[in-house]
């Protein structure tokens, strides 16, 4: 689900002497990180790698040169970022952090709307799905009625359900994790 | 009537409706998106619901996601702030579609006062005089579905109509999805006063005295206050009569506030804007009403009583986290903040929270009141001696140098003011009838080399200096167009270069007469602030 996309920093960032200034670079790459809600920046070049990430934890810098221009810079969508709180931590953009371990690796399906949560289609009907059952990519979850419309929510990985982790007949909000499944 | 209000805003005001409804005991409920799950609107409202990820198309200006969250959650009634969705006549209708109570004008009146051209005409059928349409400059080219100064644009010489023209098109288009112009007499010097209005479902309206918001910029205002000072009373009692007559002719229900130029004697309306506005709280002040707990019980139904007398005097300026010269908006995590105890205070954040530029840098509303115009004005310089941000840059220093500016104490100031009077550039000399202390004088402007965050990229370059023969760009953005060429010869004033900035068409022009010596970019890059876009040789 993560989507990725380009964008070029401006060659003319430049401080008084013409070379690119390092405070400007990753002023405006943090910028963009707030902007785009994004948890990580990767600004990947020949002799330098830069990690912006929103985190709580920080460790050892990792900014080694400023970076030239002309460098790709890989926009990291954001997973959901409800189930960690992540999205109330600081732009940690001048102490930039390793890549922070995974706990384990089962993929977590959020919800997109605010609304109530069935996991069948109607009161008489069996569950969309069960605990341990083996989901396909695009098979239905569950339902999120918002508005009085019914939306059905696919599962984005193929897998195994390991945890449901709302009751039915709830109501979500946006990003609540509702579904882990082990790929 | 109702028990619980969805509250669809964050900041300042999101806490000002939640101090409403708790004062009247109704429930409240925040919206928030994954950036403000910390905020402190989401800590004070009763319930909170996540309705997206930060950008505001995506979360407090999706309507299917806040009306969904006011069914979960059970509220019975919108209230939308202002800004957002305040004035979209479609949310309005989608609140009353869903069966639940829209704390606002009627959708009717907000589509009447959203199209400018529309009002105009309006306000003519009523009686209420607005500035005339004009075909030679000076000039001012306006969007009709315009606000907040996107696709205006001022001309002055014949030869920059067409090109204003064109800009203030393609800047309401891309703002507005609605490109509509229209070219009026442009006022040089005019003071721009409004007057809060209250209207009940009874037919009752009350003008509840004006605000003089003269001091703007880029016709954002920066200090509001009541009674305006100096105010002709007839010309006032005008103002009231006019303002009530167009809410009356356009239905108008709830709180809203109509706009003026004054002129000399000549005053003209401008609009009227369905929504609680930024500087309600200085008619609070002198009414002794609480115009938003007022929004909501005239939302049950209730009838306004008489309207009280307005007394003694209330200034309020806004505390933004943007630069004290260039007002750019700055980002940053706001590492300690004292306000003052001492006056009112709106505040929307505390210490802790990150400023981000996915919303509004408004951080706190300050507000002060006296017997008299000095007192108040002498009350908010001390306050806002006490107050303190650390962590991302502020207009503080803007604010001190304002509140003490001889102009302003004078009463004096119009909308030109900033113009003619840079921020934090040393007061011209005044009447001594003015100066309160012969070393007040000395204090307000700190000095030009130290501003108070040294990281902020615009003061690396310094403030734009008449001498430098360097056009840059003033914050990051998009060059639209560039009008000269190598060697071309341009006179003081001539457009340069246009940019794109912050959703804003800006033209850079040439500061003195010069040849262009270079040209540094081309239409279409994307530059950084402080670029040099081009270099001019006398």
């Amino acid at each position: 689900m993560a989507k990725q996309g380009k964008a070029k920093p401006d060659e003319e960032d430049r401080d008084d002497s013409g070379e690119p200034s390092l405070v400007a670079l990753v002023r405006g790459f943090a910028e963009i990180v707030a902007t785009h809600g994004l948890t990580e920046l990767v600004v990947d070049t020949k002799d330098t790698t830069l990690t912006l990430r929103r985190g709580l934890t920080m460790a050892a810098p990792m900014v080694a040169a400023a970076a030239p221009a002309q460098a790709p810079v890989h926009l990291i969508h954001s997973p959901p970022l409800h189930a960690t709180h992540a999205a109330s931590a600081p732009v940690s953009a001048l102490a930039p952090t390793p890549p922070a371990p995974v706990d384990d690796k089962s993929h977590v399906v959020t919800s997109p709307f605010v609304g109530t949560f069935y996991r069948k289609p109607n009161p008489d009907s069996a569950s969309y799905v069960s605990l341990h059952d083996k989901v396909d990519k695009g098979a239905v979850l569950c339902i999120i009625e918002a508005m009085k419309l019914m939306n059905e929510i696919e599962a984005d990985v193929g897998g195994t359900v390991v945890a449901i982790l709302v009751e039915d007949g709830v109501s979500v909000e946006y990003g609540q994790p509702l579904f882990k499944i082990a790929t | 009537m109702f028990k619980k209000i969805l509250i669809a805003n964050r900041g300042e005001i999101a806490l000002r409706v939640i101090r409403a409804c708790r004062e009247m005991n109704i429930e409240s409920v925040a919206v928030h998106s994954t950036a403000d799950t910390d905020a402190l609107h989401v800590k004070f409202a009763d319930q909170a619901v996540c309705i997206g990820p930060p950008p505001s198309r995506q979360s407090y200006l999706n309507m299917p996601q806040i009306i969904s969250a006011a069914e979960v959650t059970g509220a019975d009634a919108i209230h939308p702030g202002y800004g957002f969705l305040a004035e979209s006549p479609d949310f309005a209708e989608a609140v009353e579609a869903a069966e639940l109570i829209w704390i606002g004008p009627p959708a009717a009146a907000l589509h009447a006062g959203g199209d400018k051209l529309e009002a105009k005409r309006l306000a003519a059928a009523a009686g209420v005089r607005t500035i005339p349409e004009a075909t030679e400059p000076p000039l001012i080219v306006k969007a009709a579905a315009g606000g907040g100064g996107r696709g205006m644009r001022v001309v002055r010489t014949r030869g920059e109509l067409e090109g204003a023209v064109e800009a203030a098109k393609r800047e309401a288009q891309a703002a507005f999805g609605d490109d509509r112009v229209y070219l009026e007499r442009y006022l040089e010097r005019p003071r721009h006063i409004e007057v809060q209005l209250l209207a009940d479902t009874h037919g009752q309206v009350l003008a509840l005295g004006e605000r003089d918001c003269s001091v703007q910029r880029r016709h954002q205002k920066v200090l509001e206050e009541s009674p305006a000072p100096g105010l002709d009373l007839a010309l006032r009692a005008d103002l009231l009569d006019a303002a009530v007559r167009f809410a009356r002719a356009i239905g108008y229900v709830g709180a809203g506030t109509a706009e003026f130029v004054v002129d000399g004697d000549d005053y003209f309306f401008l609009e009227l804007n369905g929504r609680i506005q930024v500087e309600h709280p200085v008619t609070e002040e002198v009414t002794g009403l609480d115009l938003v707990q007022w929004q909501l019980r005239i939302a049950r139904g209730e009838k306004l009583d008489a309207a009280p007398t307005p007394r003694d005097h209330a200034v309020e300026v806004r505390l933004y986290a943007e630069d004290p010269r260039t007002f750019l908006p700055q980002i940053g995590r706001i590492t300690r903040l004292r306000l003052p105890t001492s006056i009112r205070v709106d505040v929307g954040v505390a210490e802790g929270d990150e400023i981000g530029t996915s919303y509004d840098p408004l951080l706190a509303k300050l507000i002060a009141s006296g017997r008299t115009r000095a007192e108040a004005l002498d009350r908010l310089r001390d306050a806002l001696a006490e107050t303190e941000v650390e962590g991302v840059t502020t207009n503080l220093p803007f604010l001190r140098w304002l509140v003490d500016h001889p102009e302003l104490r004078a009463g004096a100031a119009t909308t030109a003011f900033l113009v003619e009077q840079p921020p934090l550039s040393a007061p011209p000399p005044a009447p001594p009838a003015v100066w309160r202390g012969p070393l007040r004088l000395n204090l307000p402007s700190p000095p030009p080399a130290a501003p108070p965050d040294e990281g902020a990229a615009a003061h690396l370059h310094g403030p734009a200096g008449a001498h430098s023969n360097l056009i840059t760009a003033p914050m990051p953005g998009t060059v639209l167009k560039v009008h000269v060429s190598e060697g071309t010869t341009v006179t003081a004033g001539e457009p340069l270069v246009v940019l794109e900035a912050m959703k804003m068409e800006n033209s850079l022009a040439a500061p003195y007469d010069a040849r262009v010596r270079t040209v540094h970019v081309r239409e279409g890059d994307r530059v950084a602030g402080g670029t040099v876009l081009i270099e001019l040789e006398s």
